[in-house]
């Protein structure tokens, strides 16, 4: 039976490409962030190449990604962060398609390895981090001053404060590789039961795996989701700060 | 025919209408999808931290029990602020 880790393994495409210490050469990986870059990038130019008043198909779809987006940074970021509404649907995206084209079989999923997520949620926890400090200056360390404690708690819940702070950008980043990995490793193994039970008894865990499979592409929509929706929560702490 | 002036009043008032809704309504599945690991990463941290601080400053094992336990609140700490924005959402 094959292995099922095997799909996480990420090796190297054609010629190796080497700038100083830095190997640039195209993986497998990268392969397929491209592949999803280019299928945003094709998505939106193809909705919007026609734009009219009554819609197209892609167009309605292109509009409901716009809006849902939108919303949602209304609802959770509030009026302020509108400006950072390219990055958040850029975010949404981009983990969306990786997650979604790591669907299909024999291909890569990228949002399944640990680099991957931790780049993405260090990447946001900085932004927020300058973006704070950008916007309040030194008042924005406030954030780790709990209001109404008294004085001789407070070095102890500074620290709980730092240490909370610490751990969005880990809890941001195992969440989705966690899912992510453990979604492919169950289809892997579920599949890898059908052909060992062969056409008698390989039914049931086929059944399973059609079912696994419906079950991922809600999680792979839903990590996608958390994850704008942790960033816009981040950036509300960073622009509004209330306390 | 619409009166310009009134019309711009109403946009004024529905811009400050705007404006003062800065503590948002938060995504509750969101929200309640981030406790799970919340309470986990809490604790890697404040155990990494515990673990340098001790290598760096040769008080073995301290630094780190106390930052282990400083984790676990915090990580506490975490999941009920995260379940107070759902019954505030």
């Amino acid at each position: 039976m094959a292995n099922p880790m095997q799909q996480f393994e990420v090796y190297k495409i054609g010629p190796s490409l080497q700038i100083g210490n830095i190997d640039l050469s195209l993986t497998n990986s990268s392969i397929f962030m491209f592949t999803s870059a280019a299928f945003i990038l094709v998505f939106f130019f193809l909705g919007t190449k026609n734009v009219s008043t009554i819609p197209g198909k892609l167009q309605i779809l292109n509009e409901l990604v716009f809006n849902f987006i939108a919303k949602m940074i209304d609802e959770t970021a509030g009026y302020k962060a509108k400006n950072y509404f390219p990055f958040i649907l850029t975010l949404f995206l981009f983990i969306l398609t990786m997650n979604m084209i790591g669907l299909f079989p024999y291909a890569f999923t990228v949002t399944s390895q640990i680099i991957v997520t931790l780049s993405f949620a260090l990447i946001i926890f900085i932004g927020v981090t300058v973006i704070g400090f950008a916007k309040h200056g030194v008042s924005f360390l406030k954030i780790f001053l709990p209001s109404g404690i008294p004085i001789f708690l407070l070095p102890l819940l500074v620290v709980i404060e730092v240490i909370s702070y610490l751990s969005r950008p880990v809890s941001l980043s195992v969440r989705l590789f966690a899912n992510m990995l453990a979604g492919h490793t169950m289809l892997k193994v579920f599949g890898g039961f059908v052909v060992s039970l062969g056409i008698i008894g390989g039914w049931l865990p086929f059944s399973f795996s059609v079912l696994l499979t419906a079950l991922e592409i809600l999680v792979a929509f839903l990590q996608a989701y958390v994850f704008a929706v942790l960033s816009c929560i981040y950036l509300n702490d960073a622009l509004n700060m209330h306390h | 025919m619409f009166d310009l002036e009134e019309l711009k009043k109403k946009l004024s008032q529905k811009k400050n209408l705007k404006e003062e809704k800065l503590s948002p309504k938060n995504t509750q599945l969101g929200i309640a999808f981030k406790i799970g690991t919340e309470l986990v990463a809490a604790v890697f941290v404040a155990t990494l931290i515990g673990w340098y601080l001790d290598k760096w400053l040769n008080t073995k094992p301290f630094f780190l029990i106390g930052f282990i336990i400083l984790g676990i609140i915090a990580g506490i700490f975490n999941v009920v602020r995260s379940a107070k924005m759902i019954n505030k959402g």
